[in-house]
């Protein structure tokens, strides 16, 4: 099932009165992501990421083309979106002498909880963002960690079905970015909601998305599991070698993409590291040489990231 | 209905929590007005000005910083999440905008009453200022259509920020001083330029003044004003919130919500 479908979203903005300047953010998006699932777009700054998170969230209306969230329509139904879905800001803010407390209070009015059912969500929430010590502090007075950890539970307030993450991790340190991952996760796994998380951490998209698009100049260059996009532009597995004994000749090893020897490490790059390993030891070893040490480097989405972000993309 | 409620409420809290905290929340309901009619009291002192006069002049400085006092609680149901940046976040939630503007317009409510009743004291133990001589429902009228008068306002200000983002903030503070000009705060309308008077005549401030002055045995230049002052203002409202919900769907449209949120 469904949660998100878009088809051929597009999004031009004007600026601008006497002399306006138009800036395609958007050039056409088409994307489906599964109920239960992590979702990751990834891309460059400009590439239009925010843009296509603020349509599917419905606070930025498209020119053209379609979306279905929850299985309602994103332009005829906005209203009815709203009341099951959320958003988290990297850089969220919040009224600033307000109390962390108070401000969960104010989102759980906008989306009508009662008096009691709000009270125990927004004690749910501090407890599970580890907010409970911070509930009188006012929002000025946070740091950004736990700013961030607010956002979050700003964006659980109404139990949503689905939760736009944008950037959730930007300007946090690696503790507490491991552990707002770790909630994502947990999320994911405990509630089954499902997430569309926006984000310029590969390693981030790697631990966390079922599923990635790659997000540039406004379109989506491609789209699949972490493991898939990997394999589809042949990065391919590093093997390397710490090695003694005369300098072999690899040319014409199956599935060898290119290989390189120097100060004694042997680099080859290979289509698939578990299958060619073997053939490659018994090569190095028929022609006398000894493998001191051994690693397998297998690409990671930061590598395919590099490489969508290339000129000729 | 119960929900609808709940959502209103959120503003009416939350403008009254950031009121409670900010001392300067106190100037603008109480130190300003005091200070403006304490100024225009000791000129009509200055002047020689019989009671009936001052009680025009007076009543006019009073409706001014009652409007202005109730139209900023309106405003501030958005200028809060504007100065925040945290606009998006707001009307990411399923509220409509007759939430924002009747929860703040409530709160702007009470602290315009407030304002209301420190300034009517302070004109009656200053300067023998009699508010009660137009009779009770007048009064309450004058109340009325003064806060009616601050919805219009505020909704303005809200549209204009919605429309144009942070350069429209100055209108929270600007609008009511083209009130003062055209609504004969300070003197009769008919005073006015031709143009301006008919301007005026159109704004419900002008409408409701002249009710109330009828009081002090000012004669209203028309048969009814009351009548045309609270339906200008009840129209006028109801068009400002038809304006409103489209200026946030031209909001989504413009990118103007990213915007004021960034």
């Amino acid at each position: 099932m469904w949660v998100v479908e878009a088809e051929g979203l597009r999004k031009t903005f004007v600026t601008g009165w006497l002399r306006p300047r138009r800036r395609e953010a958007l050039a056409g998006v088409s994307l489906r992501v599964a109920a239960g699932s992590i979702y990751g777009i990834v891309g460059p700054n400009g590439a239009g990421k925010t843009t296509l998170l603020s349509i599917l969230a419905t606070i930025l209306t498209p020119d053209s083309g379609r979306a279905t969230l929850l299985g309602r329509d994103l332009t005829r139904e906005p209203a009815a979106i709203r009341q099951r879905l959320n958003l988290v800001s990297g850089h969220a803010n919040f009224v600033w002498s307000l109390r962390v407390a108070e401000i969960l209070d104010f989102y759980g009015r906008l989306y009508g909880l009662a008096a009691r059912a709000r009270a125990r969500r927004v004690e749910e929430l501090l407890e599970w963002c580890e907010l409970t010590p911070y509930r009188a502090v006012p929002y000025n007075e946070l740091s950004t960690g736990l700013k961030q950890r607010l956002a979050l539970a700003k964006g659980l307030i109404n139990r949503p079905a689905l939760l736009l993450l944008d950037e959730p991790t930007v300007g946090l340190d690696p503790d507490m970015a491991l552990k707002v991952r770790a909630q994502i996760a947990d999320l994911k796994a405990r509630e089954g909601v499902t997430i569309l998380l926006c984000t310029h951490y590969m390693r981030e998209a790697e631990q966390l998305c079922d599923r990635v698009a790659f997000l540039k100049r406004g379109m989506i260059l491609a789209e699949g599991a972490p493991a898939d996009l990997k394999r589809r532009l042949h990065l391919g597995d590093a093997i390397r070698l710490r090695m003694s004994g005369p300098a072999p000749d690899l040319t014409g090893l199956p599935g060898l993409l290119q290989w390189a020897l120097r100060d004694g490490e042997l680099t080859c790059t290979v289509d698939e590291a578990a299958a060619r390993l073997p053939g490659l030891l018994a090569l190095l070893q028929a022609k006398g040489v000894r493998v001191q040490e051994l690693r397998v480097i297998e690409p990671d989405l930061e590598d395919v990231f590099v490489e969508y972000a290339k000129p000729h993309h | 209905m119960r929900s609808h409620t709940i959502k209103a409420g959120a503003f009416f809290i939350r403008n009254f929590r950031m009121t409670r905290r900010n001392a300067f929340t106190l100037f603008e309901v109480l130190f300003w007005p005091a200070v403006g009619l304490a100024s225009v009291g000791l000129l009509t002192r200055f002047l020689a000005l019989d009671a009936d006069t001052t009680a025009f002049v007076l009543t006019g400085t009073i409706a001014l910083s009652v409007v202005q006092v109730c139209q900023l609680d309106v405003a501030y149901g958005l200028l809060f999440d504007v100065w925040s940046k945290s606009v998006k976040h707001q009307f990411l939630a399923p509220i409509g905008v007759g939430h924002l503007v009747a929860g703040s317009w409530a709160m702007g409510a009470v602290r315009g009453a407030l304002a209301f009743l420190v300034m009517a004291s302070f004109g009656a133990w200053a300067f023998g200022f009699d508010f009660f001589k137009a009779g009770l429902l007048p009064l309450v009228l004058f109340l009325l259509g003064c806060l009616l008068s601050a919805a219009g306002v505020g909704v303005l200000t809200c549209i204009l920020l919605l429309l144009f983002g942070y350069r429209a903030e100055v209108a929270a503070w600007s609008l009511v001083s083209m009130l003062m000009v055209l609504c004969g705060v300070y003197y009769p309308v008919d005073l006015l330029p031709a143009p301006l008077a008919a301007a005026g005549r159109l704004l419900p401030l002008t409408g409701i003044l002249e009710g109330f002055r009828a009081g002090y045995g000012f004669a209203p230049a028309t048969a009814s004003p009351w009548g045309e002052g609270l339906a200008l203002g009840v129209g006028y409202l109801l068009a400002g919130g038809f304006t409103l919900h489209w200026a946030a769907r031209s909001a989504r449209r413009s990118g103007m919500l990213l915007r004021l949120s960034e």
